[in-house]
């Protein structure tokens, strides 16, 4: 073990650059806009301080409160469909590249599987909204028109452009899983299936445990897909809005509605501590089981 | 350790020489202006005709046309210039939103701009704020009827003067079976209020009568010419194209171009599309609610131009908008981008035959802005939103015309102060 | 770095049999590859005609009739896409190594001297980092760039980008070098390496997660629209979803440019993945286990 004075100064070096250019560019600024979430701007009087006041706001106005929970229900849902459909084949494409039954080819499924990935979402919502368009494309169903039907479909051309991420998470995670156990399986007659269920996923379970939390953190922060097919306000009937688009929509405003700086500080802090906290929960509860379990 | 100080030094470095590269950029005689912009497909339109004319009377000073994609316009013109940048030259948007803009210290004030003589009060009022001028008024835009000519002569139609007529011609466009009546969607809920409600609504709530009454407090939106209003676009339901629900702007611009439907509810903005593909198109203006009635005709304020107060470049920034509000801008303007309309009081001529059709619609015509825009879109829930979303779920869902208006007036009184304890 | 040479191979699968578990692997990963093109050929088909025929028969190849290569033609006559794809990649490419360099420094570090009181500290601020939403910060960063000077530049993208990316870097990171066993880095300091020097006898084998790092890294760097808008939007250094957005329009847009512009910005992306994937993951394959 190196000493403590060494290991003081080494942490200290392997850190800076990292930590400067984060905490300048990234914590300093959102700092800044969290502060002004306490505020009340007014073109005459300039900033207030007014202590929670923004907040009570945000809760208690009946309009502005609804909508903020109507994005949170969707925000869950947007979750949920990704957690349970994009996860589950992720670690399947994972699972079947890593197999043993490809050899020249793994690197080029792989390749491919991956392309939707580097697509920027105007090429997803363009492509997506003409295959499944009603006049032009394949399906007759309004299927972005429906309140029931529109955010599952957009949730699922999500779904279509990122899988690539928790295939090539899980997929470098398995590389990482010793050849010697997964030998030692075989040579006992076991099952591909059994062997990855029994030997391989025991051993990516904290990474799986990280996509997951991961797909939950960006899924809260999704906005890009969401607005490229239904703007700030997205329907119908605000069925399609998350909190992204919430807090654009309060923090820049729409075209018809006029932005609100402080209460989109307001909100994007509120955002930030619900991520927060399922966050923690999650490393608290489960992430530290898990890891105790395998090693 | 060295290596990571020798990493250190090297950004250090990089720093150091971009910094340099920077400062040395700006020491030109001649002046550059940066004009933002949402309308990102006037590009041509002024790289090649507008600013030309302009650098060849003043030769000492540059302008750039810089457009933002109009969906991220006003969140990146708020974020540069609360952060103490952006472009010299701002376009404005109309009323509320440009309104808060002012209040907050975005713009110079014109007053004493000499070219604004030529623009009436009603011309200025959606830029005006507590009485001073901001913005130099560009263009403003109309909203009607396109209608394919061919299938009109083929299925022996002529347009609509009235609404009874209106729903004649829907109905028998229908009933020939080849063609959709109506190229309309609902998947973009501004345009159903935009190119819908607020073109056939104004026959009923008498224009500026019903909307100045809203923002005295005089009117309500459950009174009965806004609910027939309501009721009235609402009859163009069964006229729609399969899937409408989905369907979105460019979907029904494509549906009208390609020949498959009748007649296209849209702006004066999209001149330039729709005759894109040579087909014969005529214009007609909303029907009016009996023969022989008040014709009413949308035209919104779309367009001005004001000065970023942060700009260093104040006094060519003036000179630039006065040569915007004389009549050598408005005449280039006008009929490179077909569809927009001069807003001052000197006589201006339209080139494109489909821009003069629709400027002719105005004779006789009573015009006014879109309903909810000035004043009843400044607080929460925005009138304008809340018509964009009722008017949507009236044509998806079952919502009715009476429900939409009560539920859009609650909206209302619940900030709205003249509308408050009716 | 002699310890990994010595690690027995990778087992060698029989590529001349075709087993019913092999056929049943491909015919699935067949049907995802399908899946996945499928849109991506939609895309490129459409980029080669008119705008009628996008909208007339979205799924219909190009006949001689609605062919066009007009869009591709607009692309390069309107736009100054040669420059913007420049500044995309140098952007991307410094970003993401700028990233990579640091957060695997400061993730070595974290886990390396874990008994130091400050680690659980560095370490929280990290992870909060990774659900920052960072666009709140915006008009604060803006007026840091206008402090500094570097307004409209791109080295102001390189460090939001950078800055934006650390967190979920050192935080994957730190789960890569979590594996790498204790005993290696006790050797190398016993033979009398220094930690500079213990760091790089670690490095090889968080090779993955570099790979995961850099992927993950440059996805949202290059497609990015909104800090382009903001911090660079002057002409000399629009990027390639900045030139892209010329094409759409308020209400018109130029379908065959768009698309065409949309398809020639995703090849760089697909090439940089491709190497990094590469570059990264094929070294395992000479075998890597703990």
């Amino acid at each position: 073990m190196t000493r403590p004075a060494t290991a003081r100064w080494s942490l200290l070096l392997f850190v800076l650059p990292a930590l400067a250019v984060y905490v300048m560019f990234a914590v300093a600024p959102l700092v800044s806009s969290v502060v002004m979430s306490f505020f009340n701007t007014d073109r005459t009087l300039g900033s207030v301080f007014v202590g929670f006041e923004n907040y009570i706001y945000l809760f208690t106005e009946p309009v502005v409160s609804a909508r903020f929970w109507n994005a949170l229900v969707n925000n869950i849902k947007y979750f949920a469909i990704h957690v349970l459909v994009e996860v589950p084949i992720g670690l399947l494409m994972a699972a079947l590249l890593t197999s043993g039954a490809l050899r020249r080819s793994e690197g080029v499924y792989r390749t491919i599987l991956f392309i939707p990935a580097t697509l920027s979402v105007v090429i997803v919502g363009f492509i997506w909204r003409l295959i499944i368009n009603p006049l032009w494309g394949v399906v007759g169903f309004p299927l972005l028109g429906n309140q029931m039907t529109a955010l599952p479909t957009i949730s699922l051309m999500g779904v279509w452009q990122y899988v690539g991420i928790p295939m090539i998470f899980l997929y470098s995670a398995l590389l990482a899983v010793p050849n010697d156990l997964v030998e030692a399986s075989r040579l006992d007659g076991a099952s591909p299936w059994r062997t990855f269920w029994d030997i391989k996923f025991p051993l990516i379970v904290p990474q799986f445990g990280l996509i997951v939390i991961l797909t939950f953190i960006w899924t809260f922060n999704g906005f890009d897909l969401v607005f490229a097919l239904n703007g700030s306000a997205p329907g119908p009937n605000y069925s399609t809005d998350i909190l992204g688009t919430y807090f654009y929509r309060t923090f820049f405003g729409s075209s018809g509605q006029v932005a609100d700086l402080d209460l989109g500080a307001t909100v994007a802090t509120v955002i930030f501590t619900i991520m927060l906290l399922v966050t923690a929960l999650y490393f608290w509860l489960v992430q530290r089981r898990l890891r105790a379990h395998t090693v | 350790m060295r290596r990571i100080s020798t990493g250190v030094t090297t950004g250090a470095l990089v720093l150091g020489v971009s910094l340099a590269a920077m400062t040395s950029a700006v020491t030109a005689q001649s002046v550059t202006l940066t004009l933002g912009s949402w309308r990102t497909e006037d590009l041509a339109v002024w790289q090649d005709q507008v600013l030309p004319a302009f650098e060849a009377a003043h030769p000492d000073i540059n302008v750039e046309f810089a457009p933002i994609n109009t969906n991220e316009y006003n969140a990146a013109i708020q974020s540069q210039i609360e952060g103490g940048t952006g472009p010299d030259l701002i376009t404005c948007r109309p009323f509320d939103v440009n309104n808060e803009w002012i209040g907050r210290g975005y713009f110079s004030e014109l007053d004493g701009l000499a070219g604004m003589a030529n623009f009436t009060d009603t011309a200025k009022a959606a830029w005006t704020f507590e009485g001073h001028a901001y913005c130099v008024p560009v263009a403003a835009v109309l909203a009607g009827f396109y209608y394919n000519v061919d299938i009109f002569n083929e299925l022996g139609l002529t347009p609509p003067t009235t609404t009874a007529e209106f729903i004649a011609v829907l109905q028998a466009i229908q009933d020939s079976g080849k063609y959709t009546p109506l190229a309309m969607g609902s998947a973009e809920s501004w345009q159903l209020a935009y190119n819908g409600l607020y073109s056939v609504g104004p026959a009923y709530w008498k224009g500026e009568e019903g909307r100045l009454g809203l923002i005295d407090g005089t009117k309500k939106l459950t009174d009965p010419e806004f609910v027939e209003a309501f009721k009235s676009f609402a009859a163009w339901r069964p006229f729609l194209p399969p899937g409408q629900e989905a369907l979105a702007y460019p979907d029904m611009t494509q549906l009208f171009t390609l020949g498959r439907a009748a007649i296209l509810p849209d702006g004066s903005w999209n001149i330039n599309q729709v005759t894109s593909t040579g087909l014969n198109v005529g214009v007609f203006g909303p029907p009016a609610v009996e023969a022989g009635g008040q014709r009413y005709l949308q035209e919104m304020p779309d367009m001005a131009i004001g000065i970023n107060a942060a700009s260093p470049n104040q006094e060519a920034a003036r000179t630039f908008l006065d040569w915007v509000a004389g009549p050598e801008f408005q005449q280039i303007y006008v009929n490179t981008a077909p569809g927009f309309f001069a807003m001052s009081n000197q006589a201006v001529t339209y080139d494109n035959a489909l821009a003069q059709s629709f400027a002719d619609l105005k004779t006789g015509a009573s015009l006014t802005p879109r309903l909810a825009l000035d004043r009843l879109s400044a607080g929460t829930p925005p009138l304008d939103d809340e018509i964009w979303r009722l008017l949507q779920l009236m044509m998806t869902t079952d919502t009715t015309a009476e429900q939409a208006t009560q539920e859009l007036q609650a909206g209302l009184e619940s900030w709205y102060g003249p509308q408050k304890g009716n | 770095m002699t310890s990994i040479a010595d690690q027995p191979p990778k087992p060698v699968v029989d590529d001349r049999r075709w087993s019913a578990e092999r056929v049943l692997v491909h015919v699935i990963l067949l049907a995802f590859v399908v899946l996945a093109l499928g849109p991506i050929f939609v895309v490129i088909i459409n980029s080669l005609k008119t705008t009628p025929a996008i909208f007339g028969g979205p799924f219909a190849l190009p006949t001689a009739e609605t062919f066009s290569l007009d869009g591709y033609v607009r692309v390069f006559t309107r736009g100054n896409f040669i420059a913007n794809y420049s500044n995309s990649l140098i952007v991307t490419v410094s970003a993401v190594a700028l990233t990579v360099v640091f957060s695997t420094l400061a993730a070595y570090a974290l886990v390396e001297y874990r008994l130091t009181a400050l680690v659980p500290i560095l370490t929280g601020l990290f992870l909060i980092g990774v659900m920052l939403p960072i666009r709140l910060g915006t008009i604060p960063i803006i007026k840091i760039m206008v402090a500094w000077g570097i307004m409209d530049t791109l080295l102001a993208l390189i460090l939001v980008y950078t800055a934006m990316s650390i967190p979920l870097a050192v935080t994957l990171m730190m789960t890569y070098f979590r594996t790498v066993p204790t005993e290696l880095k006790e050797a190398a300091r016993m033979d009398g390496a220094n930690e500079w020097q213990t760091f790089l006898i670690a490095l090889p084998l968080v090779r993955p997660g570099l790979a995961a790092v850099a992927t993950v890294t440059m996805l949202p760097i290059w497609n990015d629209l909104w800090f382009p808008l903001i911090l660079a939007p002057g002409k000399a250094n629009q990027t390639v979803t900045l030139g892209v957005q010329q094409f759409v329009g308020q209400f018109l847009n130029d379908y065959p440019a768009l698309l065409a512009a949309l398809t020639l910005g995703a090849v760089p992306l697909v090439l940089l993945f491709t190497v990094f994937s590469r570059q990264f993951i094929s070294g395992l394959s000479q075998g890597y286990s703990k």
